[in-house]
């Protein structure tokens, strides 16, 4: 008998014995997948499931979201207060008020000493709204530095920039439900299974129940490139003059729409004078892709009823990403594919609350999209906060990556991180390493003791992590969803909130103002600020967002239930209630290869890691499908090195150079390569990361490398071992 | 992905309908409640709670629908199963691999998800010598119940596909459960209701799921579905490169056959490496097995010649107890030593050594436990052999026919049941997903080490029992250099046709050949020198028989040299075999990584998911 008994075996099943689910939104990428973490009679927990009736991801999660409840386990959580005196003594636990007390002084003394902005101030994408907001009101009201800023600089700013140039203002106009409704997809520089694997099955259903053109752009022939209907394999940083050249062929083809753009937008007419000069021929040579796919997806775009376009650091990281952004807009002006349902420019956004910060973090200008520029909004909110209003700047200080070149150059005395690592995310991060050295106060506020940041700070603030704490986050399409607490911090771990209205008494002006400490509390002001603005919060609370699973902004007395679309009936941000067509000259001033350098250097996430690895390197079942960094090599250049696979290689730039092991696959061309941007003293050591002129944000994704063959494979092992360890 | 119904979105249901499909494309029925009515009545436990379901489908094989063309490689599916049955990191029942075809940018990456195929003949259930698996006819489940497991890993060993994980952490197998909790509950697997590409389907096997066209049994890389007949399908429909890379460092490739159809052969990718002793590579988890099977072999060896070649030659006149009486009770009780030496060595090979004794729950099916009963019977009878011949008032009790009869029926049973349990030891490596060994080889090399350890040692023993009693010792030695030759030749040509088997076979056999070739090729050669020299000094010796001391120093030298030879060779045996699975990622699921992370250390820090040599 087959059966291998005659008796039925009981059957056991690994349990899972959960005691009640807890509703929260994922922390890591800016999808904004709802999660509910199942929780022991112990208070641990054991299980995290997808919210099956969520809008956004319907009961599915990726690799991230499934183990992220093993976060309230990891390794090397800070539980303590850490002080020293030089950043090369060994660190002291203290209490809070300690802590505390010496950085209030040691901000003080700096900016009594320096001026005001010599002590700045760099947050994250990854705290809740409320945190934001409240660390807004800190350093704009309180502190009163300028040169305050989020690494959303390293990643959405050029989105931010683009949105702003065209529409008048930032927020992303479409949602993923234009997925159901295009009839024609272009993505540009985004692998969306590998960096946003939800909204990727999202665009996945869509096309099972009703087929439409996918166009995937990327010099990489990644999984989503090997989905596509089309995929251009377009040069490093050419993407702009595509852009021209697809506007190129839709206007002298007559493809546009004239009534929307007559009656929707500026500047056309500057706009069609350039791009009559970036013909497919022209441009197909730059490009390095042929005049007809040019002529082949600028028809298909044009025709389309509804027609959308996607992007996400393959645009924005460039020297030109801000203009990029512009481009895209451009498409989808010219077509009439903004705010209609399937036609849009959807920035598919980064950090979880990448959204939240440029919402209300006034690190470039006032909470709710108002200017500091703008003399209206600087009297409104020190009025509103209890604030001088000549105490605001009036105009936006420096940019994170600018702060950095001004410590090295001693404009800046004293810095603030919170929930960021610069020294693994910075482009060139040997300078950045110098820079930090120079720092006469480093205060470091995150979730992990052993962030490879706190190796240069004075002060350590161990910070609640998602799941720890309540607020909202805001996703890619403008949805605002909520975390609610699911178990206590760590230790004296304490929410960012917390920190950020402890650190406003010690001020006098601290003091007088208003700092509530509930987010609840903190919610309201939000609410309040937020009404009459594009984002706005006012028909929304903390349990009606848990109850309908997020709502997307604008939400008000009109919109009781959100609003999935901007921008419907064309009134744009602008002054003239239209968007600008805008035209594009390229300039190309990327690090090139050439002869010493050779190899066209990539880098991108993978789906296991989350950014620097401070969450995903502890987790195990994540960690292990890469856990140490590696190169997507050509086989036939590295034949011609003389380099094989899962050997180790030496990859040198202008900057510095890297260890990696070396993975063969045709996946990148001959003449380039692709390095995981995850890892400390790795890809970022090569990055050139030339600024965009608009967003200020680096090219991580073009720069010149040579790579050498490594004899002794053992030392090399040894030493990437060690770099790992930290 | 703890969910229940109330929980679970619309995707995760399974279908409702009765499937109206009778047969596999196997041939075999799909109604397991008609193939096996005598199951359907008993009642289903899970967790200690009777389950029951409406599920009309219950009793239908039921297998996973995989479309290779989706796959995105995003590994959903191995975490949400791993999170569901609480695996660490170096665990998992579900693993996502990929191969790799074409040239940039025209190329194509095919990625597999790949679990347990549930199989019609499950080849894992009748290996395992505890009988921890049952094939339910409640969804043609086939469970392994890892409390049961005593942690040999011989399932591990049988299973085509890779499926049984063995945790070296718990000294246990476990395995994929088909979610059959939710199964029970109308809802399909964890690993299928996370798939993100829409690329993981459940259902009854041969019902195409929504929106599928095919039902496939098998894409290029899969091995082949007629040993054990899988519960898998596969949909891939795109047209393929000519040619397929792994990335896992196994060196194969997947091309395309002549015709020019979608039948992909595997094929030995040229490494170019050269010869290489290996000596640190030879060391393996299998190590106290290259001591069991090794004693095994010499003990029966020895045994069986010293009870037949009285009865044959007058010149084995010294391997009596008449002649040499402490020589003849030395070697008994040596053997019952080295015997449990090398049982002691087996059991503490397994993850779980207490449960020893559940090694004979499978006589039915298991090679595994017919070996261990069968040396068991071996070992017992040889120990009463050995008891009786030397203490004679053990038996005196009994009546005087009997126990003069006694050491006879005892010797002859030891012989009878040493011989079968080397027979089934060799069919214990007979597995067809382990090509290296299926193969008669494996039978003639084990047969080979019992007649030239065991020709060697008694020569050894009583050559110099004789020797030191003045006697003359060239005849018994001449004698024994018979069998000693007969084992030589049975390896020696074993050994070459193997050689060309593994070549002509191809695939993972030739992988395996390969490296012996390379990275154990210094050693590979070293071993038919050995081989020659063993050889050549037998032939010597048996037509030119030395007198005294030289005869026996050169005997001795055979010895010691046979038993290094045989040592190296059987480790070699081990480490050389190469399984057919699927393939692996870059770092997971890559045995060249995790030797490497062993190697340097990265396996010492646990989320890199390799767990660390104990030895």
């Amino acid at each position: 008998m087959l059966f291998g008994r005659h008796h039925k075996n009981p059957i056991k099943i690994p349990p899972k014995p959960v005691e009640k689910w807890a509703y929260t939104t994922c922390g890591y990428c800016s999808t904004g997948c709802s999660i509910e973490v199942g929780v022991d009679k112990n208070g641990k927990a054991v299980s995290a499931r997808g919210v099956h009736n969520a809008s956004v991801n319907q009961g599915k999660l990726c690799l991230k979201g499934i183990f992220e409840f093993e976060l309230f386990d990891s390794a090397n959580r800070g539980r303590a207060p850490l002080m020293r005196e030089h950043f090369f003594d060994a660190y002291k636990e203290v209490g809070w008020d300690q802590a505390l007390d010496r950085t209030a002084s040691e901000i003080q003394r700096i900016q009594k000493a320096y001026g005001r902005d010599a002590f700045a101030i760099v947050s994250t994408g990854q705290i809740l709204t409320e945190e934001f907001y409240t660390l807004g009101k800190l350093a704009r009201g309180v502190i009163g530095t300028n040169n305050y800023d989020g690494n959303t600089t390293l990643c959405m700013a050029s989105a931010v920039s683009g949105y702003k140039r065209s529409f008048g203002s930032d927020g992303p106009p479409g949602c993923y439900d234009d997925f159901n409704h295009t009839e024609c997809l272009l993505a540009i520089g985004s692998n969306l299974p590998e960096q946003h694997p939800i909204i990727y099955w999202r665009l996945k259903e869509a096309r099972d129940r009703r087929k439409f053109p996918l166009i995937v752009v990327d010099p990489r022939v990644t999984v989503f490139a090997q989905m596509a209907d089309m995929h251009l394999p377009i040069n490093p940083g050419t993407d702009v003059v595509l852009l021209n050249s697809l506007a190129h062929v839709i206007l002298a083809e007559g493809l546009h729409d004239s009534a929307y753009i007559n009656a929707h937008t500026t500047g056309f007419d500057d706009f069609a004078k350039l791009v009559a000069q970036y013909d497919p021929v022209s441009a197909s040579k730059i490009c390095g892709i042929d005049e007809d796919t040019i002529r082949n997806v600028a028809r298909l775009y044009a025709k389309a009823k509804a027609a959308m376009s996607i992007w996400t650091m393959g645009i924005n990281q460039s020297t030109h990403g801000s203009d990029g952004v512009v481009g895209i807009n451009n498409l989808n002006l010219i077509t009439g594919n903004i705010g209609k349902p399937g036609g849009t420019s959807l920035s598919i956004t980064g950090q979880c609350n990448a959204m939240g910060t440029r919402e209300f973090s006034s690190c470039s200008g006032l909470p709710a999209y108002r200017a500091l520029e703008k003399e209206a909004d600087r009297e409104f909110m020190a009025q509103y906060w209890g604030v001088e209003k000549d105490f605001f700047p009036t105009k936006r200080g420096l940019f994170q990556t600018d702060i950095f070149p001004a410590i090295e150059t001693g404009q800046i005395k004293g810095l603030w991180l919170i929930a960021t690592n610069p020294m693994s995310s910075m482009p060139n991060t040997p300078r950045i390493r110098k820079t930090l050295e120079k720092l006469e106060f480093l205060v470091v506020q995150d979730a992990y003791a052993d962030v490879e940041t706190t190796k240069y700070a004075h002060v350590y603030f161990p910070a609640a992590m998602w799941g720890e704490k309540e607020g909202v986050f805001t996703n890619t399409e403008r949805r605002v969803n909520l975390v609610r607490k699911v178990m206590e911090p760590p230790g004296e771990a304490k929410p960012d909130l917390w920190i950020f209205t402890q650190m406003a008494k010690r001020w006098e002006q601290g003091r007088k103002m208003r700092f509530p400490e509930t987010p609840a509390q903190v919610f309201e002001e939000m609410r309040e600020l937020s009404k009459g603005r594009l984002c706005d919060y006012s028909g929304m609370t903390h349990d009606k967002l848990e109850a309908s699973r997020g709502l997307q902004w604008p939400c008000n007395e009109a919109h009781p239930n959100g609003s999935p679309r901007i921008y419907t009936d064309g009134k744009f941000q602008h002054y003239d209630g239209k968007a600008k067509l805008i035209p594009l000259p390229f300039i190309d001033n990327n690090e090139r290869p050439d002869e010493q350098y050779p190899f066209w250097l990539n880098s991108g996430r993978v789906v296991e890691h989350w950014h620097t690895r401070t969450k995903t390197g502890k987790i195990g079942n994540l960690n292990k499908f890469s856990p140490t960094p590696y190169m997507e090599m050509n086989p036939a250049a590295a034949e011609r090195l003389g380099i094989r696979h899962m050997e180790y290689a030496r990859v040198v730039s202008r900057r510095s150079d890297a260890v990696v092991m070396v993975q063969l696959t045709e996946r990148v061309a001959p003449n380039a390569v692709f390095i995981p941007m995850h890892f400390h003293e790795c890809v970022n050591r090569l990055v050139l990361g030339l600024l965009d002129p608009h967003s200020r944000q680096p090219a991580y994704k073009q720069s010149a490398v040579r790579i050498e063959p490594i004899a002794d494979q053992e030392t090399a092992a040894i030493a990437n071992v060690a770099a790992r360890t930290f | 992905m703890n969910t229940t119904q109330t929980q679970a979105a619309e995707y995760s249901f399974l279908k409702k309908l009765r499937s109206q499909i009778l047969v596999s494309q196997h041939g075999t029925l799909l109604d397991l409640d008609q193939a096996y009515p005598e199951l359907v009545g008993e009642p289903l436990t899970v967790n200690g709670k009777l389950s029951s379901s409406d599920n009309p489908n219950r009793y239908k094989q039921h297998g996973f629908h995989f479309n290779a063309d989706n796959c995105i490689a995003c590994h959903a599916c191995e975490s949400a199963c791993s999170e569901k049955n609480n695996l660490p990191a170096h665990l998992a029942f579900r693993k996502v691999g990929y191969i790799e075809g074409g040239s940039y940018p025209d190329v194509l990456r095919v990625n597999v998800s790949m679990a347990c195929n549930h199989c019609e003949d499950p080849v894992c259930l009748k290996a395992c010598p505890t009988r921890a698996y049952t094939k339910y006819a409640e969804y043609g489940a086939v469970l392994q119940d890892p409390d049961i497991c005593f942690g040999c890993g011989y399932c591990t060993w049988a299973c085509p596909y890779n499926a049984p994980q063995l945790d070296p952490v718990k000294g246990q197998v476990e395995k994929c459960n088909m979610c059959v909790d939710r199964l029970e509950q109308g809802l399909k697997p964890a690993c299928v209701a996370a798939c993100l590409g829409n690329a993981l389907e459940f259902g009854v096997i041969e019902e195409l799921p929504d929106g599928r066209e095919q039902a496939k049994l098998s894409i290029p890389g899969f091995p082949d579905p007629s040993i054990s007949r899988p519960n898998i399908r596969f949909q891939q429909k795109r047209s393929l490169p000519a040619d397929f890379r792994r990335t896992d460092g196994v060196p194969i490739h997947y091309q395309r056959d002549e015709q020019g159809k979608d039948v992909f052969k595997p094929k030995v990718r040229n490494s170019g490496k050269k010869p290489e002793f290996g000596f640190d590579k030879l060391s393996s988890r299998e190590n106290p097995l290259v001591l069991f099977t090794l004693l095994s072999q010499f003990v029966v060896g020895a045994f069986v010649l010293l009870m037949l070649l009285p009865q044959l030659s007058p010149a084995a006149a010294a391997l009596t107890p008449v002649s040499h009486p402490i020589a003849w009770t030395g070697t008994l009780f040596g053997l019952i030593a080295l015997q449990a030496l090398g049982l002691l060595s087996s059991a503490l090979h397994l993850g779980k050594t207490r449960y020893f004794y559940r090694g004979f729950n499978n006589l039915r099916h298991s090679w595994l436990s017919r070996e261990a009963a069968a040396l068991s019977v071996f070992f017992g009878l040889l120990g009463a052999y050995a008891m009786v011949t030397t203490f004679p008032v053990l038996a005196s009790w009994l009546p005087e026919p009997l126990a003069a009869a006694l050491p006879t029926v005892a010797s002859a049973g030891a012989v009878i049941f040493g011989l079968f349990a080397i027979y089934c030891m060799t069919r214990i490596y007979r597995i067809k997903a382990r090509p290296f060994w299926d193969h008669w080889h494996t039978g003639g090399a084990f047969f080979a080490t019992l007649l030239i350890l065991g020709s060697l040692g008694l020569g050894l023993v009583f050559g110099t029992a004789s020797f030191l009693a003045g006697n003359r010792v060239d005849d018994l030695l001449h004698l024994l250099s018979w069998p000693l030759l007969a084992g030589l030749l049975l390896q020696g040509v074993a050994l070459a046709v193997h050689l060309r088997y593994l070549q002509r076979r191809g695939a993972e056999a030739d992988v395996s050949r390969v490296q012996m070739l390379t990275t154990y090729g210094k050693t590979y050669i070293a071993r038919w020198i050995s081989f020659g020299v063993l050889f050549i000094g037998s032939v010597l010796l048996n037509v030119w028989m030395p007198e005294g001391a030289w005869l026996l120093a050169a005997w001795t030298g055979l010895f010691i040299l046979a038993l290094a030879h045989e040592t190296i060779g059987r480790a070699l045996f081990y480490v050389l075999v190469t399984p057919t699975t699927m393939p692996g990622a870059f770092f997971w699921n890559n045995k060249y990584f995790e030797a490497h992370a062993r190697k340097t250390g990265l396996a010492n820090m646990p989320q890199v998911g390799v767990v660390p040599d104990a030895h």
